[in-house]
């Protein structure tokens, strides 16, 4: 009879219910919005940088990969002497430039990357093979921007002096594949070639030199360990582990996972204050009815249970409602934050993860026991006969 | 009617704090009621009355002295203890009704037994019959708002017999109620003391105070007269 | 200083690599093209420099020196160029007609004025800003529901009363304006109250994004603009919501609010 007794009530001011569960809803919504926030980024960057196994970055020393236009000397040797790590099973060396797509109106720029194909963990090929000397796979934005298709010749260089309008290197190459390019956006135009092409284009400047390594580690070799002993090998280099990167990355983003908090607690202490305040009026309004039952011998804790179950439908109805708002505003809110230039298309800011989920709309509804055990008990302890009597008088 | 006491008070007291000075509201009342009787307790605004049926009722303690109900010092109780015991042995009627709008008059008159774990289906028939007792089997399925006080009074009536009490008290139970409901009400009572309840009841109403077989009268928290056996015309 | 001092050249460092490196006005140190070269340059530090308040940097961890410029373009092998020149001019048709005259002489570089790059540039903070203007719709939406709970609530509590005055013979108009009078109260001590909150919750969010990314830039910025939009803002939505419990227990007939 609790139950039915709660629902009643619930019923008995039905816009007012309505609006509460609303309001508890929008509250919902934002704190399962923070929780996607705050554990979205960590994920799915890490989701990553483990995609293709490499468990290590290494990059000039003091920077981190493509923060800057330093590279790495002697990059043969580099390669050589991490090979040599015990635990490590690969390392891909990498070179970033720009590269311009001669011959229309106006040159196209992309991004380029020197790779080694049989190692590399850049892109995925959809369509096509992998490239070999003068031929290279592109991306749908370049391919769109060149009108090339695969099997095409492109006039392509690199290392534009502007002021003498002349390239270091500048050769014809084919398009041999189509590639999504994992760390960069879909918009972004990019191309792959072999590493020496890119290599001896690049002139003198880029002589055995690289942006960075990728290495890959074995199952069951710490990837820290291996770190410590690539920076021990090689001085002039930063290696930097998954974990490592995704600290960086969240130090650099931590505004975003301390909004995510803040705004978190706000929503549950508003829905808590929602809940409080639906229930203390209404428990109000019914102190005579209350009197009435604990004259009657309705126990204190029934009376208590009676009002916590309206909290709890209230919070209940709420937090549902505001599992598929949270949802829909979460798309909206990602969507915005996906316009970050630059972004690879595989981060998302908002993840959902049932268990988080779950755990931070369990905590509303806590909140909203929370919110009706004080005033229930305050009016289930309410001394029968006086308030009766201010109730009779009233 | 037995001879042995029902209800038991014994220089019960009952004060109120007030701005620092105390309010004496029950002054030293003793008071033996015997089952089966219908006793009305009389007397003007402020005089006590009221307080001494919530200390009758369980529903208060007395500041000193002792109530005894049956064989249970109820004035010692402890709060949990003494819900429990209004809960099975005394039916309450107050001048308001005080019926959940929420509930129909069987749900109303279900939630007493509901609370003393009576199974749905007994309650059920138990709420309908006692309905019938009290003429509305025709309107159980009805919320308060829909009953007119007279009707209200009599579903409230039942809800205070629901878990079979030993004692019926009523403040002022025909106070919102107009003369020919009023007259419904009191007849109901009659019934209800030729069948053996024992009835306290606390009321201005000069006809409910005819129909019972002895006044109380009270004055500033004393009883000043009371007369057992009243002659009826 | 010893003689061969005099002839090392100075650099200015970053208050970061200042605090990191433990690094004080007047220690030598070595500069280099790449790390491990013995050979570099040694050179004093001269001057300890606040970071540029420049959102652009401050999720960044590199560090910054300023040196001389030929210094600089010897060491990395740079030679005989620059990346960029910013030019000062008198302002406003001097600026524009300098703009003119270089991109007619230049070869192979371009002339902007500085507010086109930093548009250019700040695509990271519209984003930023679009983010932030979501959560505050969202914020708003959820208060004004709150809000309206709340007034109706309030508004509610007085039924009696509201009963009373009706009965009296007050007219409904009467009623409503009185809520009103009473909301816009409630509505106006809230702004201001609020306002100071702003305040004060903004200089905890600058003291404590300057102290985790280091910088001078200053995060929350309580504008006249700001404050008169959020006054304006929760003054109508704390009145409309009065106004509209108000009207809601005014049309209810008194009898009806006693519960009769």
């Amino acid at each position: 009879m609790r139950f039915q007794l709660a629902a009643l009530s619930l019923r008995r001011h039905a816009s007012r219910t309505l609006l509460a569960v609303l309001g508890v809803a929008v509250s919902a919504a934002m704190l399962l919005d923070m929780v996607m926030l705050a554990t979205g980024m960590r994920q799915s960057f890490a989701t990553l940088l483990g995609r293709n196994g490499f468990t290590i970055r290494v990059s000039p020393r003091g920077t981190l990969p493509f923060d800057t236009e330093a590279t790495i000397a002697q990059a043969r040797d580099a390669t050589i002497t991490m090979q040599r790590i015990a635990g490590v099973t690969a390392v891909a060396p990498v070179l970033g430039t720009t590269i311009h797509v001669l011959g229309g109106p106006n040159p196209v720029t992309a991004f380029a990357l020197g790779v080694d194909p049989a190692v590399q963990g850049d892109y995925e090929l959809l369509e096509g093979r992998e490239p070999v000397a003068d031929a290279l796979v592109a991306s749908d934005a370049l391919l769109r921007a060149t009108g090339a298709r695969i099997g095409d010749t492109l006039d392509v260089a690199i290392g534009f002096d502007p002021q003498i309008r002349t390239y270091t290197g500048r050769r014809r190459v084919v398009i041999c594949g189509r590639a999504r390019f994992t760390y960069l956006s879909a918009d972004d135009r990019a191309a792959a070639l072999p590493l020496a092409s890119v290599q001896a284009m690049g002139g003198p400047d880029r002589s055995d030199r690289v942006s960075l390594f990728m290495v890959r580690t074995a199952p069951n070799v710490d990837p820290e360990a291996t770190r410590l002993a690539i920076e021990r090998a090689l001085p002039r280099v930063t290696a930097l582990s998954t974990a490592g990167a995704i600290a960086e990355a969240e130090h650099r983003l931590s505004y975003f996972r301390q909004l995510a908090f803040i705004l978190g607690a706000v929503s549950l202490i508003v829905g808590f204050l929602l809940v409080t305040t639906i229930v203390t009026v209404s428990v109000n309004e019914r102190i005579g009815e209350i009197a009435i039952m604990r004259a009657i011998g309705v126990s204190r804790s029934h009376v208590v249970h009676q009002i916590v179950i309206e909290g709890i439908g209230l919070s209940l109805t709420g937090a549902a409602a505001g599992l598929i708002l949270g949802v829909f505003t979460a798309r909206w809110l990602n969507s915005i934050l996906r316009g970050f230039p630059g972004l690879p298309d595989a981060i998302d800011f908002f993840l959902f993860q049932p268990n988080s989920a779950f755990r931070a709309l369990a905590l509303l509804v806590a909140s909203g026991v929370a919110a009706g055990i004080y005033p229930a008990w305050r009016a289930a302890s309410l001394p029968i006969s006086a308030t009766l009597r201010e109730e009779a008088v009233g | 009617m037995s001879g042995q006491p029902l209800l038991l008070l014994r220089d019960a007291h009952r004060d109120y704090p007030h701005s620092g000075e105390p309010v004496h509201a029950v002054r030293g009342v003793s008071l033996d009621i015997t089952q089966g009787e219908y006793v009305a307790i009389i007397g003007p605004s402020g005089c006590g009355k009221s307080t001494l049926l919530n200390l009758l009722g369980a529903i208060d303690r007395p500041t000193k002295g002792s109530v005894t109900i049956g064989a249970t010092a109820v004035s010692t109780l402890p709060d949990k203890a003494a819900t429990h015991f209004r809960l099975t042995n005394i039916g309450f009627v107050f001048q308001r009704f005080y019926l959940l709008p929420v509930l129909t008059a069987q749900e109303n008159v279900e939630l007493p037994m509901a609370e003393a774990k009576v199974p749905a289906t007994e309650r059920r028939s138990r709420a309908r019959e006692l309905l019938g007792y009290v003429g509305l089997a025709a309107r159980a399925d009805h919320r308060p708002a829909e009953l007119s006080g007279g009707e209200q009074q009599r579903v409230a009536i039942a809800r205070a017999l629901a878990n079979r009490p030993i004692v019926l008290l009523a403040d002022e139970p025909t106070g919102e109620l107009d003369a020919r409901t009023g007259g419904d009400v009191i007849a109901l009572f009659d019934r209800l003391n030729r069948d053996g309840m024992t009835i306290v009841v606390v009321t201005h109403d000069e006809k409910l105070a005819g129909a019972a077989r002895r006044v109380i009268h009270m004055l500033d928290g004393r009883i000043v007269r009371d007369e057992p056996l009243l002659r009826r015309a | 200083m010893a003689p061969w001092e005099a002839a090392v050249r100075t650099i200015a460092i970053d208050q970061r690599l200042a605090a990191d490196a433990g690094l004080r006005v007047g220690d030598l140190v070595v500069l280099a093209a790449e790390p491990g070269r013995a050979n570099g340059d040694t050179v004093r530090i001269a001057a300890i420099v606040q970071r540029r308040a420049d959102p652009s940097e401050v999720a960044r961890s590199e560090y910054r020196i300023r040196m001389h410029l030929d210094q600089l373009q010897r060491i990395v092998g740079y030679g005989d160029r620059v990346d960029r020149f910013a030019i000062a001019t008198a302002g406003g048709a001097a600026a524009d007609s300098a703009l003119r005259r270089i991109n007619s002489v230049a070869f192979g570089f371009r002339a902007y004025p500085s507010r086109e790059i930093a548009v250019e540039t700040s695509k990271t903070f519209v984003v930023v800003s679009r983010f932030h203007r979501a959560i505050g719709m969202i914020t708003i939406v959820a208060s004004a529901t709150f809000l309206f709970c709340i007034m109706l609530l309030k508004v509610d509590e007085r039924r009696r009363d509201v009963a009373a005055m009706r009965l009296m013979g007050i007219s409904r108009a009467t009623v409503v304006r009185t809520v009103i009078l009473e909301s816009s109260f409630v509505a106006l001590l809230g702004s201001l109250f609020g306002v100071g909150l702003g305040f004060v919750t903004s200089a905890l969010v600058n003291a404590h994004y300057q102290a985790v990314y280091r910088t001078p830039l200053r995060f929350a910025i309580v504008t006249p603009g700001t404050v008169a939009y959020s006054v304006l803002l929760s003054l109508v939505l704390g009145i409309g919501a009065g106004a509209l419990a108000a009207r809601r227990l005014a049309r209810t007939a008194p009898l009806t609010l006693f519960g009769r």
